[in-house]
């Protein structure tokens, strides 16, 4: 009469068959199943647990400290850490923002400042224009002045050169008058033997020369 | 034989760790050292002097602080909410803090992808802004605003009630939860997948000159999901933290 | 012969086991594929719009980024559960 005792150790499975006084041992099926411990082996820090809890359920003492320490850091945060930081951050914002701002002023005062220089400049401008403008009245005033007075000497002048020029030429024009009648009469007289009438020689004198 | 040597462990063996002393593992270790870290940096940045122009450690500070106020507090609930930044802060800070060491070398876990701290977390946030609009509204005016939506014809109440309720106070804590929870416990998975396929491709016994040089594709993969992670890190506690928001903005001022 | 059927009884047990793990792990990538069809579709499209919108308004990207990363969140919770489901059934 056989009985079989089986033993589940790690990961082997063996059976002891027990007869009357002797015992055989056999193994059977190695690796039936592969528990954390063996994987790991030693030295590791993973757990040596089977399926048993789960991959998806949380563990107390996990849930205990994450629960803890986060508490612990907000309010840490709540009461000491941030209003610190958050005090420092406001205070650097507010003198920026200060100093923008007094900056604004100063940028609004200088503006102010330049456009009182530019009126200021303006009106110099102005009369320095109008007595610019002035002196230019009076010299143009005085330069058409004597520029008549000039104007007035040269015509004199011309119109003296002109009569002058005239009476000559009136001069002249009389005594070539004289002579080329003079001349006619001689020519008419040579060529005909007697003499022209004054008269014609006259006439035709004249229309030769207003030719 | 790849698909012998290997092998995915067994789930509980990434994620569950023996304690370091008496229910303290590791998970409890880094909430303590994402407290002691935020609480340093706002140590040594409140030391520093706070008329110049802000450096390091308070430049770190004041842009979390910035962040906190411009990010979230002014988009979701205006100048009024402006009390809750420290809150907020706190909570993006630690929640953050718990999700970057998931790839900071020799933590390599994110205490958020155990369920505990987030869990934690959306029942705080539930008590938060239940109590915020009681106390803002009275018990029945937020009981009304919240269950009984105004401009519902009265019939649909029927309907809309019981939706409203599952909705409004059972899924937001659960979605707050799962959602934290889920993203680092997905990133933290991927990236055991790949690191473990680079290690079994480079350790192959058969045909190693085929095997061998394989290791460099699981290996770009898992460079790429680390740099992923880091920006999975910030968004879940950003996103965590503006739902914080978005629930307790609605609580105080059930108009928006 | 009791020592046999200890024996099959035990290799039946683990047999069942086997099969069961099987099981999971089949409808377990199942359950994530199909809660990842519907989240999947959903964030491209509200980030398909949102960036529409960006570029239309540029001066509203602000918000509308907020505003994005609120419905990525609540639309990707599903996938998310999916996922769980994968957990807690599959590993």
């Amino acid at each position: 009469m056989h009985s079989a005792v089986v033993h589940l150790q790690g990961s082997s499975l063996q059976v002891h068959l027990v007869s009357e006084g002797e015992a055989t041992t056999t193994t059977v099926a190695e690796e039936t199943t592969v528990t954390g411990e063996e994987l790991v082996g030693e030295g590791e820090t993973h757990a040596a647990v089977s399926k048993d809890p789960g991959p998806i359920v949380p563990e107390v003492k996990e849930l205990a400290w994450g629960a803890g320490s986060f508490i612990v850091f907000a309010l840490l945060m709540r009461f000491v850490l941030f209003p610190k930081v958050k005090k420092g951050m406001d205070a650097r914002y507010n003198s920026i923002r200060s100093a923008h701002e007094s900056a604004d002023t100063e940028r609004a005062d200088a503006r102010a400042e330049v456009a009182a220089y530019e009126a200021q400049l303006a009106a110099i401008k102005a009369e320095s224009a109008k007595v610019v403008e002035a002196a230019r009245a009076t010299l143009e005033s005085e330069r058409q002045a004597k520029l008549a007075e000039v104007n007035a000497g040269i015509a004199e002048r011309r119109a003296a050169a002109t009569a002058q020029a005239e009476a000559a030429r009136t001069a002249a024009r009389d005594q070539i008058h004289a002579a080329v009648s003079d001349v006619a009469g001689r020519a008419g007289e040579l060529a005909t033997g007697r003499r022209p009438a004054a008269g014609v020689v006259e006439r035709v004198v004249n229309e030769v020369m207003a030719r | 034989m790849i698909a012998e040597a290997f092998k995915f462990p067994e789930i509980n063996s990434i994620l569950r760790w023996q304690d370091l002393f008496t229910s303290f593992n590791k998970i409890a270790l880094i909430a303590v050292l994402a407290a002691v870290i935020g609480s340093t940096i706002f140590i040594l940045a409140g030391r520093k002097d706070a008329a110049v122009a802000p450096k390091g450690v308070r430049n770190l500070a004041e842009t979390s602080v910035e962040f906190i106020e411009n990010g979230i507090v002014m988009q979701t609930m205006g100048k009024d909410g402006m009390g809750w930044t420290p809150f907020l802060l706190s909570l993006f800070l630690f929640i953050y803090l718990c999700n970057v060491p998931g790839i900071i070398p020799f933590l390599q876990m994110p205490a958020t992808a155990r369920m505990a701290i987030p869990m934690f977390f959306a029942l705080l946030v539930w008590v938060i802004y239940n109590g915020v609009g009681i106390k803002h509204q009275g018990i029945g005016g937020y009981l009304k605003s919240t269950l009984f939506p105004p401009g519902v014809p009265v019939f649909l109440y029927i309907l809309v009630t019981p939706i409203e309720f599952i909705s409004n106070i059972l899924v937001r804590p659960f979605s707050l939860m799962v959602r934290l929870f889920a993203n680092m416990l997905a990133g933290h998975i991927l990236l055991v997948t790949f690191a473990l396929l680079t290690q079994s491709l480079f350790t192959a016994e058969t045909q190693k000159f085929l095997l061998k040089p394989m290791a460099v594709l699981p290996l770009f993969m898992l460079i790429f999901l680390t740099a992923f992670e880091v920006l999975v890190a910030f968004l879940q506690a950003y996103i965590f933290t503006i739902l914080t928001a978005v629930y307790i903005g609605g609580s105080a001022h059930p108009e928006h | 012969m009791e020592a046999f059927s200890h024996l099959i009884a035990a290799f039946d047990q683990e047999q069942a086991d086997a099969d069961k793990a099987a099981a999971a792990a089949a409808s377990a990538g199942f359950a994530y594929g199909l809660a990842a069809i519907g989240p999947g579709i959903g964030i491209g499209y509200l980030v398909g719009k949102s960036v529409e919108a960006m570029a239309r308004q540029p001066e509203a990207a602000g918000m509308v980024r907020t505003t994005m990363f609120l419905g990525i969140a609540f639309t990707e919770a599903l996938a998310l559960i999916g996922f769980v489901v994968f957990i807690l059934i599959g590993l």
